[in-house]
């Protein structure tokens, strides 16, 4: 790439566990955690998407949250805009003006009770203590970019369809005028023509405010159709990463192999799901396998995959597997 | 070739205190022998509403069957009682659900309710309608008394019974399946708990098995092991399949013929390489216009503007006309009704073939 790139977000060796109580005895010793983000670095870059994609429980979300604030983080940092979030933050509220999420599901993340143009007015008085006017204005504003009428701002979230409440979640997010934007599964809740207009959509607002994307999915084809970067996760650990085009042209990790060719494609001459050949399933977080997580599935494995878990390496320029025999895969 | 089933001009609406919602408008599709069928639609299009109707499960009120008929091997399903309705629901026709969770007794081991299938599948080749102490003498030489209730019987599997429970886990492909017949449903993973599903709709080889959004909640991999797994497993046994689903990439992965379904109506069906070389209905192109392949980055997606109407508007016309590109006037007049515009390839929609709207198959 020629032009020379900032990066917006860094994490460093991140990790989020979340303890759990084994049987009833509370002053039990032995205390087990389920590793949800289990050591992971990741570089998201100024103006561009990475989409993280993985199947449930592989930790997505969780590494989600933990950069938004909203679970705190075991070990390892957050770099935010040139800040650490972990440790320099007291308050989350100078964060979320230039960072902002869009959830999965829209009928629990608006308020019931609330009128939408409520709903997209809170951040701008909270955060930016904007007056009224202007935060008016700014909720026509954003409607009207997210292409909902006016109107719309005086109903209540029941009121609306799948789509139009993501759109508000949209338009809520964009308000404070973010530079990155984290979208956790924003259009698994849709049908399929909706969510055609919920992508098209971030994509023109992403160009027109030079918006960064954090986009968790796992939807391979969403992640294709969106991001300039890829990032596949696995029972809470990074397996790669890479740009888009390339990962997708020559996924390099068994396991990357396995969940590309396991997404159905729109193409009946293209029958990949009947060719597949993984067996197994995603390991439980609490007791994950050793070694490599991947080894009990893995076409490759040899003894040294249980045994020592295989760090991320760059095999080519900004490509990074995590595998002891990546060779095998060229 | 008489087709397997033949839906013919089903609707069916739901009573509610808003209104009366049609969720199928005179909907007809045919299942031929040993033919994968899917059907797709997003939300609402009423593809699992079709499921139930097909298969006896409606809840009746407030569902309501207005008119159409289901033929299955030439007798009309809609016509028979509830306990003749039993000799066809769960034996010659099966139902497989998005969660089989839901689906599977939470109380009793994976071992035992797989058992009680084959069980009743045995009693039906006997002839009977009860489990008696007589069939069980007969069947698995467990004594009475008591040996006439289920679950006392269950308890006491039989070394053949239990032979066969482990042969049906083998079928669909289950690890170590003599441990997993001792295992609850909680146990389990949703892959495999969807694969016991399935080795007990298959257990009772039906005729037709009906597929309701199996593989949804599911991840990716574990979606592919099962739809691979099912259409392996259509070719063994020989059966139908009736997949709904609503993501069209799944239906093209495994269909042999695909079924548009749009706000209760059929919109078009064709074998599933017409369907996507030569799509006719606009909704149809619509759909594939907005699903991303996945083969090109960036490929510019169409998405299809508006969102599905509300159900409980009457409408008279075509239902898809408020979206439509080519809305002509009539068309909100009148509604298309599905006609053959090439070999197996049916369409409900005014650009294509002059004749429609002339007559009216199904009033």
């Amino acid at each position: 790439m020629v032009k020379r790139m900032e990066t917006i977000l860094q994490t460093t060796d991140l990790k989020t566990y979340f303890p759990i109580q084994r049987g009833i005895n509370p002053f039990s010793k032995t205390k087990k955690f389920i590793r949800a983000v289990d050591g992971v670095n990741m570089t998201l870059w100024k103006g561009t998407t990475l989409a993280v994609v993985g199947e449930s429980g592989c930790g997505k979300t969780t590494l989600a949250r933990t950069i938004a604030l909203l679970t705190k983080p075991t070990s390892g940092d957050v770099i935010f805009d040139g800040k650490s979030v972990v440790k320099e933050t007291t308050d989350p509220r100078a964060i979320y003006k230039n960072l902002q999420m869009v959830f999965q599901d829209p009928d629990s993340s608006l308020d019931p009770n609330v009128r939408v143009g409520d709903s997209i007015g809170e951040p701008l008085y909270g955060l930016m203590n904007w007056s009224k006017e202007s935060v008016d204005a700014a909720i026509q504003r954003s409607l009207e970019v997210v292409g909902l009428s006016r109107e719309i701002a005086e109903r209540l979230p029941g009121q609306l369809s799948g789509g139009q409440k993501q759109r508000v979640a949209i338009a809520r997010a964009i308000g404070p005028q973010p530079k990155l934007i984290i979208l956790d599964e924003p259009t698994s809740a849709l049908d399929a023509s909706v969510q055609a207009q919920i992508l098209k959509l971030l994509l023109e607002l992403q160009q027109e405010y030079s918006l960064s994307y954090m986009l968790i999915t796992h939807n391979i084809a969403v992640a294709e159709y969106m991001s300039d970067f890829m990032m596949v996760m696995y029972s809470g650990d990074v397996v790669e990463s890479g740009q888009t085009d390339e990962l997708m042209a020559k996924p390099r990790h068994p396991y990357t192999i396995a969940l590309i060719s396991s997404a159905p494609v729109a193409n009946p001459w293209k029958r990949n799901l009947l060719e597949v050949d993984i067996r197994g399933e995603v390991p439980s977080a609490i007791n994950p396998p050793s070694g490599c997580k991947f080894h009990p599935r893995c076409p490759y494995a040899e003894p040294i995959c249980s045994r020592d878990r295989p760090q991320l390496r760059e095999i080519s320029p900004g490509r990074l597997v995590a595998c002891h025999f990546v060779e095998k895969t060229a | 070739m008489a087709a397997l089933m033949s839906v013919q001009g089903l609707s069916v609406s739901y009573q509610s205190r808003g209104g009366t919602a049609t969720a199928l408008d005179g909907v007809s599709l045919d299942i031929n022998e040993n033919e994968l069928v899917s059907v797709v639609g997003e939300s609402g299009c009423g593809k699992s509403t079709l499921a139930l109707a097909l298969i006896g499960l409606l809840p009746t009120p407030p569902a309501r069957v207005l008119n159409g008929a289901i033929e299955f091997k030439g007798t009309n399903l809609l016509q028979l009682g509830q306990t003749r309705l039993r000799e066809y629901r769960g034996t010659q026709i099966a139902m497989i659900f998005q969660e089989p969770l839901s689906s599977l007794n939470p109380v009793y081991k994976i071992g035992d309710q797989i058992a009680e299938a084959i069980m009743i599948k045995r009693m039906r080749d006997d002839g009977r309608s009860t489990i008696d102490s007589e069939f069980m003498q007969k069947t698995h030489k467990v004594t009475a008394p008591g040996a006439s209730r289920l679950p006392r019987a269950r308890r006491k599997l039989s070394a053949q019974l239990k032979e066969d429970t482990i042969a049906s886990l083998k079928l669909v492909r289950i690890p170590d399946p003599d441990q997993v017949i001792d295992r609850y449903p909680f146990e389990l993973s949703g892959g495999m708990r969807q694969r016991v599903m399935i080795a007990m709709a298959l257990s009772q080889e039906p005729a037709l098995l009906i597929a309701d959004e199996p593989t949804t909640a599911l991840d990716v991999t574990t979606q592919a092991q099962v739809l691979k797994l099912m259409k392996e497993l259509m070719n063994k046994v020989k059966t139908s399949v009736l997949l709904i689903t609503h993501d069209l990439a799944v239906a093209c992965q495994v269909a042999d013929r695909v079924a548009v379904m749009y706000a209760g109506d059929m919109v078009e069906t064709s074998s599933v390489y017409d369907l996507f070389s030569k799509p006719l209905h606009p909704y149809t192109q619509g759909l594939i216009a907005c699903t991303p392949t996945g083969s090109k980055r960036r490929v510019d997606l169409k998405p299809i503007p508006g969102s599905v109407l509300d159900l409980r508007t009457r409408t008279i016309g075509c239902k898809f006309v408020s979206r439509c590109p080519y809305a002509m006037a009539h068309c909100s007049e009148k509604k298309p009704s599905l006609i053959a515009v090439e070999n197996n390839h049916w369409v409900a929609c005014y650009l294509h073939g002059e004749a429609n709207g002339d007559h009216t198959a199904n009033n």
